[in-house]
């Protein structure tokens, strides 16, 4: 039967191939600004920063959107005068393309490097991050992270790599804590937990540390369920799952398609839950999410990294972003828009395109952030952002608010979000 | 040039109706049924819990359906052309996204978009075969499988580039929860498995009862003989990937309302439309139902038995196991 092994063979190329994401071949990149438009207004230098993202495959939406906000940023750095300390010298940004792929993620890295970028920003998957970091360690040239919760990246002992976005660590401790915080002032305190997580390094990240938190805190969790981001399809026994554990809370720690999913089995299977309480989740904050669930979605939490809407700057950044590419900002894109002033105000800082003075600066410096958190974005010697700390928003009438802490609230939490 | 034929002679030349019913293959029918008792039983000791057990049996049995829906057109374009078809996903997808445009755009009911993306899809199909696949026809299986490999890259990406990657979704008016001996499901998840019924059901009697089916049989086993018997083998070639085409559309459209629209929404189908072509045995558009059901069941029990585990694991652990020990697929002839 060979027809049927080559089935098979088949079977475990598609298998490849789509946990890979399956798209285009490398080299396609988007440096539209490229030679001739240096010179202008007596600079004398254009420094190039690298800007590394999934620009097709399965996260290509959010990648494209964090492409668009480092540009976004590069336009307003030289709109406003470029990089002073060197003589006004403009920044350009050349990105490159993922795919999601880490072998291609680190290959990219290495020719944007050979193309001489002073600094990079990326990656959004973890996998991809690890892999370019160490391209960025070796060429000693600081890589900014604008997302990539794993731990592990910073743990490898690099000095070039840094993270603006909470590591999982503290997102998982910040989401339990919100959660006590929000059902004891609600008067009904979370007792039992049930949790449902993406078996990555991500989930399980957040899951380690909120357990760990939750605990603490004296609530009861179980039963703790993963699934297979790439290929789930239905959670309706999951939830069951929970419903007959008679948990009183859903920890949910994902993605955007699989938030869908367990929105609407929660939906179907009506589990009698006080809240569906989203820690880092890449669904329940999102501005399509209760577009795409309707009904379904509402009263959702999610403790995350979020940009402050109640910024005026950051106003002003979603309105560029709409006028300019006709999309709702997402968070990524406000990460990346900020990494990119982190590269930017460690060159204004060191005064060269030396890889070595822009990373010491950057390690010092404190900028300012558009994203909700303790304070400027400031590194530790690990190169975690010190500040980044999740806030808490809610779906309330089929519009994401931030909720909690109460200088970010834009609106009460409703808790038991469900009647 | 073509390799042996796989599909057992007697098989086209007895289509009496009450011979293939004797010939079922009753002895593996229960060996799968007693696997799929046994695991859940194992699946009831393991979560103690009957309400679990019986959503993961509902939701797998539904679940399977799909997966069985997507496979068929993918089985009948291998049996018939010989054709390991990567770019099956990428129809499905560009069935997702006209079901969209119909729903979101046109303010169609979901269901009535299949009056507009079967002929669509039936006649991309017809031109993707006469003219792209066409001349690779008899060439080694490799040949083919790249090109629809390049298919499915062009298909995805064009998506990417005219409709962006950003999600969208189709709902279904009245869609809700429906209580089945304990357990829950959408309805619009037993409407996709009745189709999925509906649609083999259509293909078995197309392919049984009526002389295209015939044709379509006698190319699948010997084409050389085929076209000596008067068939023309290449306008076969060309239905029969436009049918496997529409059954894509088919899928597209009665899955719409359960997945998020995305350009590689087709793609995540495409492992395990694979997995269930072989262990249905390959082109056998009933097995491929059956199949389904195999791997939906496998997938749900396999996350009861195995908590902590990729749903996947089980899945494949099945599929190895059919790959050692019956390599024609639980239900294909037993050819060679």
């Amino acid at each position: 039967m060979r027809k049927t092994w080559t089935v098979a063979a088949a079977a475990a190329l598609a298998l490849v191939m789509s946990s890979c994401g399956g798209s285009t071949p490398p080299g396609a990149d988007t440096d539209d600004n490229a030679d001739g438009t240096q010179g202008g207004g007596g600079s004398t230098e254009t420094i190039k920063i690298g800007s590394l993202h999934p620009l097709t495959g399965g996260a290509a939406a959010d990648g494209q959107q964090m492409d668009n906000g480092a540009q976004l940023a590069v336009d307003a750095i030289n709109e406003a005068g470029g990089i002073e300390s060197m003589g006004g010298a403009k920044l350009e940004l050349v990105s490159a393309d993922t795919q999601g792929k880490p072998e291609i993620g680190q290959s990219e890295a290495q020719r944007l490097v050979q193309e001489g970028v002073i600094g990079l920003v990326g990656t959004y998957q973890s996998a991809v991050t690890a892999n370019v970091s160490t391209v960025a360690e070796r060429a000693k040239i600081p890589l900014v992270i604008d997302v990539s919760s794993a731990d592990s990246i910073l743990q490898q002992g690099y000095s070039f790599t840094f993270r603006v976005q909470p590591s999982s660590q503290v997102l998982g401790t910040g989401g339990a804590q919100y959660l006590a915080e929000v059902s004891e002032a609600a008067g009904e305190p979370a007792q039992k937990v049930a949790i449902l997580h993406e078996q990555g390094p991500f989930g399980s990240g957040v899951r380690d540390s909120f357990v760990a938190e939750a605990e603490a805190r004296g609530m009861e969790i179980g039963p703790v369920i993963s699934y297979d981001a790439a290929s789930v399809s239905d959670f309706t026994t999951q939830i069951t799952q929970v419903k007959a554990a008679e948990a009183d809370v859903l920890m949910v720690a994902g993605y955007y398609r699989d938030g869908v999913l367990v929105a609407q089995a929660v939906d179907t299977v009506d589990p009698g839950l006080n809240a569906v309480w989203g820690v880092a989740n890449g669904a329940f904050d999102l501005p399509q999410f209760p577009e795409e669930v309707g009904d379904a979605g509402e009263g959702y939490f999610d403790a995350n990294y979020h940009p402050d809407m109640t910024n005026p700057d950051m106003q002003a950044l979603a309105d560029l972003y709409r006028e300019t590419y006709d999309d709702e900002i997402r968070t990524g894109a406000v990460l990346a828009h900020d990494a990119v002033y982190v590269l930017a105000a460690g060159l204004e800082s060191a005064g060269e395109a030396d890889g070595q003075k822009v990373r010491d600066a950057i390690s010092e410096n404190e900028v300012p952030t558009l994203i909700a958190g303790n304070g400027p974005i400031s590194f530790d010697e690990v190169g975690e952002n010190t500040n980044a700390f999740p806030i808490l928003m809610q779906v309330q009438d089929g519009v994401v608010v931030q909720v909690h802490p109460e200088q970010f609230a834009e609106a009460d939490p409703i808790f038991p979000a469900f009647q | 040039m073509t390799s042996q034929p796989m599909v057992a002679d007697q098989e086209t030349r007895t289509p009496t109706p009450s011979a293939w019913w004797a010939r079922l293959p009753w002895l593996r029918i229960g060996i799968v049924l007693a696997a799929v008792v046994a695991a859940i039983v194992l699946a009831y000791l393991r979560s103690g819990s009957t309400v679990v057990v019986t959503q993961a049996v509902v939701t797998g049995i539904l679940i399977g359906g799909v997966y069985g829906l997507v496979a068929m057109g993918l089985t009948l374009i291998f049996g018939v052309l010989d054709i390991v078809n990567f770019a099956h996903g990428s129809f499905l997808a560009i069935a997702l996204f006209l079901s969209y445009y119909l729903v979101a755009g046109m303010g169609m009911h979901p269901y009535l978009a299949l009056l507009i993306v079967l002929p669509a899809m039936f006649l991309l199909g017809a031109l993707v075969q006469r003219f792209v696949l066409a001349g690779a026809m008899g060439k080694p299986l490799e040949n083919q499988l790249l090109i629809t490999l390049g298919i499915s890259l062009v298909i995805e990406n064009s998506l990417l580039l005219f409709f962006g990657a950003n999600p969208r979704s189709v709902s279904l008016p009245g869609d809700q929860g429906v209580a089945i001996l304990g357990a829950v499901a959408e309805l619009s998840r037993i409407l996709a498995f009745v189709g999925a019924l509906v649609l083999a059901g259509l293909l078995f009697l197309l392919l049984r009862r009526t002389s295209l089916g015939t044709a379509i049989r006698a190319v699948a086993a010997n084409d050389a003989g085929a076209q000596m018997v008067g068939i023309d083998t290449r306008w076969i070639y060309m239905l029969t990937f436009a049918i496997g085409t529409a059954c894509a559309g088919a899928a597209g459209v009665l899955v719409a309302p359960l997945v998020t629209i995305e350009p590689v929404t087709g793609a995540l189908f495409n492992i395990i439309a694979f997995v269930v072509v072989v262990l249905g045995g390959m082109g056998n558009v009933v097995g491929a139902l059956l199949g389904g059901l195999v791997v939906g069941l496998a997938e749900q029990l396999g996350a009861l038995l195995l908590p902590g585990q990729s749903p996947l694991l089980v899945v494949f652990i099945v599929f190895v196991l059919v790959l050692l020990l019956r390599p024609q697929g639980l239900f294909g002839r037993s050819g060679s």
